[in-house]
């Protein structure tokens, strides 16, 4: 029976994945044998199901990152290194218009100063805003903040990057005569703001984590509130605090649509690489939602190679905040 | 925690002291909301109160600011007020003190000897040193008012005497950009406010521990402050721009509607821009109706490929499953998905699902990708929803002796509803509003006549795949899918709107649509949560 059923799915997956129309046929295959375990031995084909919607949610990671492994793998062939770490041609850096040079290094650069001006402006408004939720506010007020910070992280981010284009980018603009409508700081701003509830959630829950004996035991030796904080709190709480702010730069670097409607998509290197007004715009995740809908052949594969960057470097945040809340969590419970 | 306070005993003594810092922070406060108001442009910079410019104003609150706090702070040193300063202003306020004066160095020896050279490197290292020395070195109520008042009495200085005001600029090599004073001058404000609202409650609370507490807790709550009022003025200007718009036409009983069976037709709501479609000959109130029902589409395909993969992944991880390297790894890789950026999954898509089943863009795959996105945040919560069911309901199900599977079906995920519940609705709200691999996947024609007919499309055939829909196979429009084309599209089809008009509608729509989904996710957890803990 298990066999069958593991037949089925190969079956099925390996004719989609060649594109036939008969992929049809092994899913009826694998409803009907389902449906037969169900009627005959239900327990054990709950229990297999369960598994194998497991295995499932695995696998979607699996072929993500095949997927865009394979399919970067021409332009890796065509550009080697340099398609990383190729700084010339200045002007003709990227080849959608007829070049033949395809290097992802301005958009990475990009990505590098929108992220660290959105790190800026979020993690220290974050962590001020995660003191004042678990330490300092009433209950009323908290009642009222929370959900109103969540909210801040629903609203879709094409609003904020329309809210960017038409108010932000006309401000800096018309006020500080920058060379373009759009710019890299405009954008950063703009990415922070969006950043900031995942810092303020992640280390909220960090800091209300931090067992309330602790800071009993704090406040009984006769120290002010403020004084637990700074020294219980925070420091128990550091590593789930720095596990939001990592998160937070996974968001802002993997940001897409208030950047793409935001910059200019003109790529090149700023000079010096703090000069965040200039003439450039263009991050690794705009470059893909603005070319990616009508490219082919190298300029796709080149988009998949930036989609590859993006997904390691998000993904090693992911990891290494994972890591860090697991080694809180430990220390918390007294195992160290 | 104790609510004693000594406050009564010598409250005769130390109002005037109170009084002063109590006047510090009134006007550190105001100046910092009007620098706000100064950076949003509510208020003109060339506007005058009482002869004086908006700028020079801000100027004299800070010297006022300034001088307040030098008074406070020395007069305490003299035993003329009844503080309880420690012997030092700790390690933070050296660090941002010399912070401040390195700056200052910096920026007068660049302007006394040139910019052309060097210098204000030494400059800035020996003001960050003095600085930070005589904030450290002398008792605090002199160490935490002093110094930083000169830096706010500079900044002031140079404001109220109009060697910074709104004609002047600043355009240095290294920006390709010229900062104005009219934008320099409130942003500068902003944070000596800041630094003067910090100071100023340390000291009405009369510096010490007690000081330190009231300091901390007025500058964070000052800041926590203006982030929420961000957040407010964004959804407020959304309302504001896109409300007339959203209500073009729109009246309440306008409309007509004629009931089906009787015949009689009855006064209905009448709401064009939610009702109509967006291009089209012969539409008088374009609307966004095609992407209205693209996105509950979307939404509906997606959580019917998530919901039941995301629990049952999360049944299998909390009840069958050792804890080990396999549900070590299956989180790691949930995490993963749930942080990849939304871009990525539009790649994914394109790469994968779009050769293979439409050959271009179409709803099933939006739904598909979105549904992937969905994936992490539903296996999470409910996870955690199972989690959260006490063992005792698992031990009293056994102790019936029934199976462990329909303990699991009667017992562990009925109880787990709830959450699970409020997670998909959060998730939901989320995944609305995706953009990004909507771009890559899903996209139609930007001012769509037509909406999506996929009801009314199911075929059967004789060759396989036996059922198809061609509306599922095709591109249709979402509501933040609409808003980008409308953006980037440039030219609005129809005259009564302007390109922009349209724009805020549609986002004060989405917005709607996603804050409604808030509301109601918010809601059922506090409802469940209640019903959770008192029943």
């Amino acid at each position: 029976m298990h066999g069958l059923v593991a037949g089925w799915i190969v079956l099925a997956f390996l004719l989609f994945f060649v594109g036939s129309q008969w992929t049809v046929l092994p899913v009826i295959g694998f409803l009907g044998t389902m449906a037969y375990g169900w009627v005959r031995y239900q327990a054990e084909a709950a229990k297999g199901l369960t598994f194998l919607t497991t295995i499932l949610t695995v696998a979607i990671l699996a072929l993500i990152i095949s997927f865009l492994l394979i399919r970067s793998v021409p332009i890796v062939q065509e550009m080697g290194v340099d398609l990383l770490t190729k700084t010339e041609p200045a002007g003709n850096i990227w080849g959608a218009n007829g070049g033949t040079v395809w290097s992802l290094t301005p958009m990475m650069v990009g990505t590098a100063i929108t992220t660290v001006i959105a790190t800026v402006v979020a993690a220290p408004l974050g962590i001020a805003g995660a003191v004042f939720i678990s330490e300092m506010a009433p209950t009323r007020v908290r009642e009222v903040v929370k959900p109103g910070i969540e909210l801040m992280a629903g609203i879709p981010s094409i609003t904020y990057g329309f809210i960017g284009l038409t108010i932000v980018n006309q401000y800096f603009y018309l006020e500080f005569t920058t060379p373009t409508i759009g710019n890299y700081l405009a954008a950063g701003i703009m990415i922070g703001i969006m950043a900031l509830p995942t810092i303020v959630t992640v280390a909220e829950d960090a800091l209300s984590t931090v067992p309330e004996s602790m800071k009993s035991g704090s406040l009984a030796m006769g120290s002010t509130e403020w004084q637990t904080t700074k020294s219980v709190t925070i420091p128990a709480a550091l590593s789930g605090v720095s596990a939001g702010i990592l998160l937070g730069i996974g968001r802002a670097m993997g940001e897409t649509m208030a950047a793409t409607v935001m910059l200019s998509h003109t790529k090149g290197f700023p000079t010096p690489v703090f000069d965040v007004f200039a003439g450039y715009g263009e991050t690794l995740t705009t470059v893909i939602a603005f070319e990616g809908g009508n490219a082919s052949g190298l300029h796709l594969s080149a988009l998949f190679a930036g989609g590859v960057v993006l997904f390691f470097m998000v993904m090693v945040l992911s990891v290494t905040s994972q890591f860090v809340e697991w080694r809180m969590e430990k220390k918390l419970r007294g195992e160290q | 925690m104790s609510n004693v306070r000594d406050t009564a005993l010598h409250s005769g003594e130390s109002t005037t002291s109170e009084l002063a810092a109590t006047g510090v922070l009134g006007v550190s406060f105001a100046a910092f909301v009007a620098s706000w108001a100064l950076i949003f442009q509510w208020v003109d910079e060339t506007a005058t109160v009482a002869g004086l410019s908006v700028l020079r104003l801000l100027g004299v609150g800070l010297i006022a600011a300034a001088v307040g706090l030098v008074a406070i702070g020395v007069a305490s040193r003299m035993d003329a007020l009844d503080t309880t300063p420690s012997p030092t202003a700790g390690f933070a306020v050296g660090l941002v003190v010399g912070l401040l004066w390195s700056i200052v160095g910096a920026v007068l020896a660049t302007a006394l000897l040139g910019a052309g050279t060097l210098l204000w490197v030494p400059a800035a290292l020996a003001f960050g040193v003095a600085g930070s020395l005589s904030s450290l070195l002398p008792r605090e109520d002199i160490g935490s008012t002093v110094p930083v008042s000169l830096v706010i009495a500079v900044l002031g200085g140079a404001i109220a005497l109009g060697r910074l005001d709104a004609g002047w600029t600043w355009e240095p090599s290294w920006l390709s950009a010229t900062v104005p004073g009219s934008e320099l001058v409130p942003i500068l404000v902003v944070f000596g406010s800041l630094l003067a609202v910090w100071s100023g409650a340390k000291a009405r609370n009369g510096f010490g521990a007690q000081g330190r507490e009231a300091g901390a807790f007025a500058l964070i709550g000052t800041v926590v402050f203006g982030m929420l009022a961000v957040l407010a003025l964004l959804i407020g200007f959304i309302v504001v721009n896109g409300l007339e718009t959203m209500l073009t036409g729109a009246s309440l009983f306008g409309g007509q509607v004629t009931v089906p069976v009787i015949g009689v037709t009855l006064p209905w709501v009448n709401f064009p821009f939610l009702t109509n479609v967006t291009g089209g000959l012969f539409v008088e109130v374009p609307g966004v109706l095609p992407a209205t029902l693209g996105t509950l589409w979307l939404v509906f395909g997606a959580v019917l490929f998530a919901v039941p993969l995301g629990v049952g992944a999360a049944v299998f991880l909390t009840e069958y499953a050792e804890r080990g390297r396999f549900t070590q790894v299956v989180e790691v890789a949930t995490n993963g998905l749930w942080s990849t950026p939304s871009i990525v999954f539009g790649l994914f898509g394109l790469a994968f699902l779009v050769p293979r089943i439409s050959g271009g863009n179409s709803i099933i795959v939006g739904q598909l990708v979105l549904g992937f996105m969905l994936l992490p945040l539903v296996l999470i919560t409910s996870r955690e929803a199972i989690l959260a069911v006490p063992d005792e309901y698992r031990d009293a199900s056994a102790a019936l002796g029934v199976t462990k599977w329909q303990t699991i079906r009667s017992v562990v995920v009925p109880a787990a509803m709830p959450g699970t519940i409020t997670g998909v609705i959060l998730g939901v709200g989320r995944i609305a509003g995706e953009t990004a691999p909507l771009l890559l996947v899903f996209g139609g024609p930007p001012y769509p006549s037509q909406t999506p007919n996929v009801l009314g499309s199911f075929q059967l055939t004789a060759t396989p795949p036996f059922v198809t829909n061609e509306a599922l196979l095709s591109p249709a429009s979402a509501l933040p899918y609409q808003l980008y084309s409308t953006i980037t599209a440039g030219v609005f089809p129809k005259e009564i709107f302007t390109d922009s008009e349209f724009g805020w509608g549609t986002a004060l729509i989405l917005l709607l649509v996603v804050i409604g989904l808030y509301a109601i996710g918010v809601g059922s957890r506090l409802y469940f949560r209640r019903k959770l803990h008192h029943e």
